[in-house]
């Protein structure tokens, strides 16, 4: 089958789309698609995809950092990799759009982790345990915690 | 310990009796998880990478026999004979950080840790087989996660150092061996329809790797918003459609060249079984056609195992294990030739273990 549109080369791309009433169905060449602008997201891969949005910056990425990494989303940005289990939710509000962009979709809908008794060890909550410590100038507590964050290799905190 | 060939032989896609296996070469599903206590990858320091190879490491030796390598302990050699058998990726052998592997006794399993994300598990088998693959590949993910928190997300799923991977942390792919949509020229169209469904289609060594030999690998782009299951099942689905047109092209080759194409493949596999020099690329291109011979029903003399055994050993690395000594060029190409025509008159040394 040819082109529709330029009816010279063959028709590679099918393009439908559903209007009230009526369908418009198209065979185009690649060319022609691209022409009519139908291959833009489409031909993107989500990574050439992701390397788009994350070029989109601004000065106040810099001031939202996470708690727990202190990864800024500015940072985040430059390296398309987050630094922790913690920055997206952090994040989220600020990376919700790109997510649905790159996947055509928000929603995770398959298996989750199974729920058992696994030693858990929370940094993140530690580290604010820490901080409120620290505030209350409780050295004594802070430096048990402080302990146990370094029990776990996590002893970069000020 | 040049001489470690264990896994080359491990990582001989073992022979099973699924369909089209000389089309469809083989099956891989890799997920990727992160364990919630420990920063990823970029936030990650030496010691932290120390701490969580240590535990990793435990968990799965306290749940699974198998071997653990200690990827420093390896001489570069055998680290790109890891990668030319697909047991690791290439930004596997860029970390500069502490890594580890560990690889299932049958060698169908491996288990990345300080890749990109924590633990990148990974199954492979020949032919296609996605359903048994997951399943093996689950089953280690489930017991891992017994004794490991995994970082999860109820919007976005398993968390992932690279949001591309978010939700299932999952990639299916399947190596295609298309000679007769690559003669016909059909190949492209094809593939393009692949792109266009959100698969990507890449060569050999998977993203950025050269087409050669009329392999391509396609996998699924998207791992956020399906289940697993229907990820997989659009993989499987997509093979099917392509074998069927790669044997449709096959047909029209042979009713349209059949001398030409016979003879292009008996020659092919006359100048393996005697030349005296050989490169790699000119292998792959070789055994495409003899992949296609035996496919076709031509060639009824050499198995596919054995060929895929050449595919695996040939390799600038795996050859020179096999022969147990460093190798230049000139020398491997010399060596990879003897090794070949040993092969294919079935004197060689590497048997296969059934």
């Amino acid at each position: 089958m040819l082109c529709d549109d330029c009816k010279k080369k063959p028709a590679t791309v099918d393009f439908k789309e559903v209007l009230p009433g009526k369908v418009i169905v198209l065979h185009l060449c690649e060319d022609c698609a691209h022409k009519r602008g139908l291959m833009m997201d489409r031909k993107m891969s989500p990574f050439e995809l992701l390397q788009k949005l994350l070029a989109k910056r601004s000065a106040k990425d810099e001031q939202v950092i996470c708690q727990s990494c202190y990864l800024s989303l500015a940072e985040f940005k430059r390296q398309g990799r987050f630094g922790c289990s913690h920055c997206i939710e952090q994040f989220r509000p600020h990376i919700e759009n790109l997510i649905k962009q790159i996947h055509r979709s928000n929603k995770h809908v398959g298996r989750r982790p199974k729920q058992g008794v696994r030693k858990s060890f929370n940094v993140f909550k530690l580290r604010e345990e820490l901080r409120c410590a620290l505030e209350k100038e409780a050295y004594e507590e802070a430096a048990h915690i402080r302990d146990r964050l370094k029990d776990f290799g996590a002893d970069d905190v000020e | 310990m040049l001489n470690n060939i264990k896994w080359l032989v491990l990582a001989k896609q073992s022979g099973d009796s699924s369909e089209d296996r000389e089309i469809v070469v083989s099956s891989r599903i890799r997920l990727a998880r992160n364990l919630s206590d420990f920063p990823f990858e970029i936030k990650l320091k030496s010691k932290d990478s120390e701490r969580l190879l240590e535990l990793s490491r435990s968990v799965i030796e306290g749940k699974y026999l198998g071997q653990y390598i200690d990827m420093r302990k390896l001489a570069s050699l055998e680290r790109e004979s890891l990668l030319e058998c697909h047991l690791i990726s290439p930004a596997f052998l860029k970390m500069n950080k502490p890594t580890g592997l560990y690889l299932s006794e049958d060698g169908d399993i491996s288990i990345m840790i300080n890749e990109e994300d924590h633990l990148r598990i990974q199954g492979l088998t020949g032919g296609l087989n996605l359903t048994d693959v997951s399943a093996n590949v689950f089953e280690y993910e489930e017991k891992i996660g017994e004794e490991l928190n995994y970082a999860f997300d109820e919007a976005y799923g398993f968390l992932t150092s690279c949001p591309t991977n978010l939700g299932t942390g999952l990639r299916a792919s399947v190596l295609l061996h298309l000679p007769g949509l690559v003669f016909t020229s059909e190949v492209e169209k094809v593939l393009r329809g692949a792109l266009q469904i959100g698969m990507a289609v890449r060569g050999l060594y998977g993203e950025g790797s050269e087409i050669k030999g009329s392999l391509f690998q396609i996998s699924n782009q998207h791992t956020l918003g399906l289940k697993e299951e229907e990820l997989i099942q659009t993989i499987i689905k997509l093979t099917h459609m392509i074998t069927d047109i790669e044997k449709k092209a096959r047909d029209t080759i042979f009713t349209k060249a059949k001398h030409e194409f016979e003879d292009k493949i008996f020659r092919s596999l006359a100048v393996l079984r005697s030349a005296r020099i050989m490169s790699t690329d000119e292998t792959l291109n070789l055994l495409s056609a003899l992949r296609f011979g035996i496919g076709t029903g031509t060639i009824k003399d050499v198995s596919l195992d054995v060929v895929n055994e050449i595919m695996l050993v040939a390799r600038p690395a795996n050859i020179q294990l096999y022969f147990g000594q460093i190798l230049e060029e000139h020398e491997r190409d010399i060596r990879r030739a003897e090794y070949i025509r040993e092969k294919l008159s079935g004197k060689s040394q590497i048997t296969k273990t059934k």
